[in-house]
């Protein structure tokens, strides 16, 4: 067979996976914004068929020899291209599935579904203890499943890959420690000032209709395209898309607090971006998406934090904000943009601040990577955890539930991901300033409230090319330098300095 | 319990996991998804029925079936088993005989005919739509050519949408219907105007409406744990399981009764879905048994019920109080007749009770005759307008108001129309017996009460799916064929006291 009729023929593999893929993705989206409690029961057959036919179809033999021929240098075109890109991203995919014995990863989903349940329960019930023998068998198994797949410094590296391909512990490391040795200073020389801060303001009453509208002009006029996307109500708001043509928002209101649907909705509509604008030459091919959680999360961050939280977006908007919710007249615009950047260190890690968010993170990242390395053992780890929050943020959580259990993350599985919350905010940093070096008129079309400079140069740099490059060729390619902590510690500690006098 | 029964149920299993995954893609399609997201849907809409069908006419399934064939004789003919084992029986050898080619063809030009259909509408050229109807009947014969044990090549298509059935019965059926209807109906007509339908033209807001829908259909058997009621421009009925229901409707502002007997209507085809055993939930026979009997209930509830004197001795002081300005100085009786008024009209989906059947009568004619080779399609306008004169005595303006009226051809459904009169006359064959049954029913009806009913059709009808064929759940239900005689009854009486005639 010609190459070209092999490349035809994967493609056409390749489309149908996808769908299933898709078709997955929207139960799930109906699941959580649509369906009757009644239907939860079905729903659960139909979503493990659907994904059990997504993955029978791209393990599949014919899919792997089609890929090893077409992996030859110069099969598929050159590097760049999308049919290079699409076999060279599939293969490593499909190397990676396919070194998971099935047997293993079954286990690992039924483990999965029982682990959560009884984590919830240990954690209304503030037990640990209650937990800990399905945590114990939860890093026994990602442990079998990093030996399954690999690795060639840490054994961390192997389920940090599934969410950063080509990125390690180390790597990860080389980042996180300068920046924990600038922000943690930083925090405890904010620490005593919290108070000269207030964000009485957002603590009112706030029509959820009015919300829904301005969030949805703030959104629009970021580029996010409501011919091919919407916005609904979740529990746990979520970004989902079938294609980029249907890019579905969730969010949450509260009608007494601002900023859970203000700033979530720009977070999502950061996601949603990303996967609006990826190239329509890679459609239904595993390449549309983003290419990262990594990446994924430095654009909900660019435009919920560099971008929603500066004092240039709200010179243009504030003013439209006091209209929709007149109440707010009685604070001057200065008032509200140190409200939405007050600093208070928490023991939850949804509920912390731009400061100190990556302190979680970095305390999650390094207690995951000893217990896998077997150098913590998970019995110890309510005391590991409190220890590190009173070293990285100066307090100590009252109880496991305010501590160690708060989040579902290691009961779903998901050991390896924490990282990619801060990988995200650092590289949203970097990636802006080299948006902001490239066209100088970025901040001063936001406080006109434009954003075609800004968004055209991620759709350009970062958007269009879907999973073609790998997180680290992202970040490459687009600011020219490799992952680099720099750039975010100066943007902290010149705006948060400059709030609170530090 | 038999180890290749179960291999089998388990595959039946994932077959229908990928036909709900449709519906409920369809469903979100049309109430949900973006403008722009079309496209691609339809590819993932192909791929699931590409899937589907490939696992439906897999060899092991043939295999388990001839396997299973003493199985099957072993145990009763109604038990779930055995009538699991037939239907898919049935089934599998029907979709074998269809090459996947000629499947995807068929939908290929169903999504690009469809489109054409929009465009030919909105202009009203059928110059536009006819090479994409000739399309269409062409890919029609071909797919009559994969069968061979018919009477009439019509009989294939029929079968589709209605088991079973032959041509020359509905044909049967309908020359009584129409000699029952045409004298009734020219006699209403010379009496048109005794009957006003002003009240119900004027100013209804839309959350009132929605909540008035939702407070009959809650009676119906409508909750909140199990169901949904969404607003989209063509109403449908939707389920992902018995438990998880989707129904859909449509709003004027200044019209009451789309959304209202609208919701009602796509209530009953809820309920259908809902009432059947949970012991048949994921396999093919959750499901109605055919799209006559789906549409007996969909009728049922909506006119049987809803278009009832008894229940709105019930409602219509809640209506009157949800729409105090459009009703306050209107009395139930005139509300009653306005919900029940007879004019013969161009527009299917807007006819009465009693016309809306000729609408069926004609395009189940039109169909039969372009598949005997009768009719050149390019003559069709002129057919079409010539028979509503003749059967409704209404003049055709345009071909938006007449041939092109309707979606079915453009996707496709060619044989489909019939069921909806069907739908009609069974209804009526259910009913006497439900009354029979339940003698008190329309007491309950003026209290408000109609669990009875709903569990009386989930007993007798429902609980079934599909496990029997629509003849033998007709037969089961009303112990006999579909007959004309109880629904040309209910239209004499209802009509002919409402207009004198």
């Amino acid at each position: 067979m010609f190459m070209t009729l092999k490349l035809q023929k994967l493609k056409t593999l390749l489309n149908e996976v996808q769908d299933l893929r898709s078709v997955g993705d929207l139960l799930e989206w109906d699941q959580q914004t649509c369906m009757p409690s009644g239907g939860g029961e079905s729903r659960a057959e139909q979503f493990a068929t659907v994904k059990k036919l997504a993955h029978e179809r791209f393990v599949a033999d014919e899919i792997g020899q089609l890929l090893a021929d077409l992996s030859a240098k110069g099969a598929a075109g050159d590097y760049d291209s999308d049919d290079a890109s699409l076999v060279r991203y599939t293969k490593y995919e499909y190397d990676r599935k396919r070194k998971l014995p099935s047997a293993l990863e079954s286990e690992i989903a039924q483990h999965t579904s029982a682990a959560q349940e009884i984590w919830v329960k240990a954690r209304a019930e503030n037990n640990f203890k209650f937990f800990q023998p399905a945590l114990e068998k939860m890093y026994d198994l990602k442990h079998q499943e990093a030996e399954a797949i690999g690795y060639s410094e840490s054994i961390y590296d192997a389920l940090l890959q599934e969410y950063e391909r080509d990125m390690t512990a180390a790597q990860v490391k080389s980042v996180f420690d300068p920046l924990r040795a600038e922000i943690a200073p930083l925090v405890k020389a904010i620490l005593p000032r919290v108070d000269s801060v207030s964000d009485a303001c957002l603590h009112q009453p706030f029509d959820v209709d009015k919300q829904r509208e301005f969030e949805a002009t703030v959104i629009k006029q970021f580029g996010f395209d409501f011919g091919r996307g919407r916005v609904d109500v979740a529990v746990h708001p979520f970004e989902i898309n079938f294609s980029p043509d249907d890019v579905r928002l969730t969010t949450r209101y509260d009608p007494n607090f601002l900023n859970p649907s203000l700033f979530g909705t720009m977070h999502e509509a950061g996601h949603g971006m990303y996967e609006q604008n990826v190239s329509p030459t890679i459609r239904r091919t595993p390449l549309c998406g983003g290419t990262s959680l990594g990446i994924h999360e430095s654009q909900s961050r660019l435009w919920e934090n560099l971008v929603g939280r500066s004092r240039g977006f709200w010179i243009h908007f504030y003013p439209k904000l006091q209209a929709a919710f007149p109440h707010l007249a009685a604070a001057d615009l200065e008032t509200f943009y140190r409200a939405v950047n007050r600093v208070s260190p928490s023991l939850i890690r949804v509920e912390a601040d731009e400061l100190t968010y990556s302190l979680h993170i970095m305390l999650r990242f390094e207690i995951e990577k000893e217990v896998l390395e077997g150098r913590v053992r998970v019995s110890d780890l309510p005391e590991v955890w409190n220890a590190k929050m009173q070293e990285y943020l100066g307090i100590t959580p009252p109880n496991d539930k305010l501590g160690v259990l708060q989040d579902v993350h290691w009961a779903a599985g998901l050991v390896g991901y924490f990282p990619t919350y801060a990988l995200g905010t650092i590289i949203s940093v970097q990636l802006f300033e080299r948006a902001i070096a490239d066209v100088p008129g970025i901040p001063a079309q936001i406080e006109r409230g434009e954003f075609s400079g800004l968004f055209n140069w991620l759709k350009d740099h970062v958007y269009r090319h879907g999973k073609k490059f790998t997180p680290t060729e992202v970040v490459e390619r687009a600011t020219g330098g490799p992952l680099n902590s720099a750039p975010y510690v100066k943007y902290l500690k010149t705006k948060f300095g400059e709030i609170y006098g530090v | 319990m038999n180890t290749k029964y179960l291999d089998l149920k388990t595959r039946l299993a994932e077959i229908h996991d990928l036909e709900k995954i449709r519906w409920v893609l369809g469903w979100d399609q049309r109430t949900m998804m973006p403008p722009k997201g079309g496209a691609v849907r339809a590819e993932q809409l192909a791929t699931l029925e590409k899937v589907r069908l490939e696992k439906w006419t897999s060899p092991e399934i043939g295999k388990l079936l001839d396997d299973l064939r003493p199985y099957q004789e072993s145990l009763p003919y109604d038990s779930d088993e055995a009538s699991l084992i037939r239907y898919a029986r049935r089934e599998y050898d029907k979709l074998l005989r269809v090459p996947p080619a000629l499947e995807a063809e068929m939908a290929r030009a169903a999504s690009i005919g469809t489109e054409a259909w929009i465009e030919a509408r909105k202009k009203s050229d059928f110059s536009i739509f006819l090479p994409h109807l000739q399309k269409n009947v062409e890919l029609k014969f071909k797919y009559v050519e994969c069968f061979d044990d018919y009477d009439h090549v019509y009989d294939v298509l029929l079968d589709d949408f209605e088991p079973g059935m032959k041509t020359a019965e509905v044909r049967a059926v309908f020359d009584d219907l129409r000699k029952d209807l045409v004298p009734l109906i020219a006699a209403i007509n010379e009496r048109v105007d005794s009957v006003s339908d002003a009240c119900v033209h004027g100013h209804f807001p839309i959350d009132k409406q929605r909540e008035f829908c939702q407070s009959v259909i809650e009676r119906f058997g409508f909750n909140a744990d199990s169901w949904r009621l969404d607003p989209t421009v063509h109403p449908f009925a939707s389920s992902s399981c018995t438990t998880d229901i989707r129904i859909t409707t449509r709003y004027y502002e200044d019209f009451l009764n789309p959304a209202l007997f609208g919701s009602m209507h796509e209530c009953g085809h809820g309920l259908y879905e809902n009432g059947v055993s949970p012991a048949l939930e994921r396999t093919p026979l959750c499901r109605g048994t055919s799209l006559g009997l789906h549409e007996s209930q969909s009728r049922m509830w909506e006119n049987l019920v809803g278009r009832s004197r008894p229940f709105w001795k019930f409602f219509y002081p809640k209506l009157q109080a949800a729409f105090p300005d459009q009703f306050s100085n209107v009395d139930a009786e005139t509300f009653y007749r306005a919900i029940n008024k007879v004019q013969p009209s161009l527009i299917r989906v807007e006819a009465d009770e009693a016309t809306y059947n000729l609408h069926i009568i004609l395009r189940f004619e039109l169909e039969q005759e372009i598949m005997e080779g009768k009719i050149a399609l390019r003559d069709l306008p002129e057919v079409w307008n010539a028979r509503m004169k003749s059967y409704l005595g209404v003049d055709v303006p345009n071909d938006a108001q007449g041939v092109l009226q309707d979606i079915h051809w453009s996707s496709g459904s060619i044989g489909y129309f019939s069921t909806y009169s069907l739908g009609n006359i069974i209804s009526c064959q259910i009913w006497e017996k439900a009354l029979e049954a339940m003698p008190d029913l329309y007491e309950q009806f003026e209290r408000g009460e109609f669990m009875a009913l709903r569990e009386w059709l989930r007993e007798n009808l429902h609980r079934h799916g599909r496990k029997f064929t629509p003849k033998e759940t007709l037969q089961k239900l009303v112990g006999g064929d579909i007959s004309v005689g109880p629904y040309v009854r209910y239209l004499k009486s209802k009509l002919g006291e409402i207009y004198r005639v």
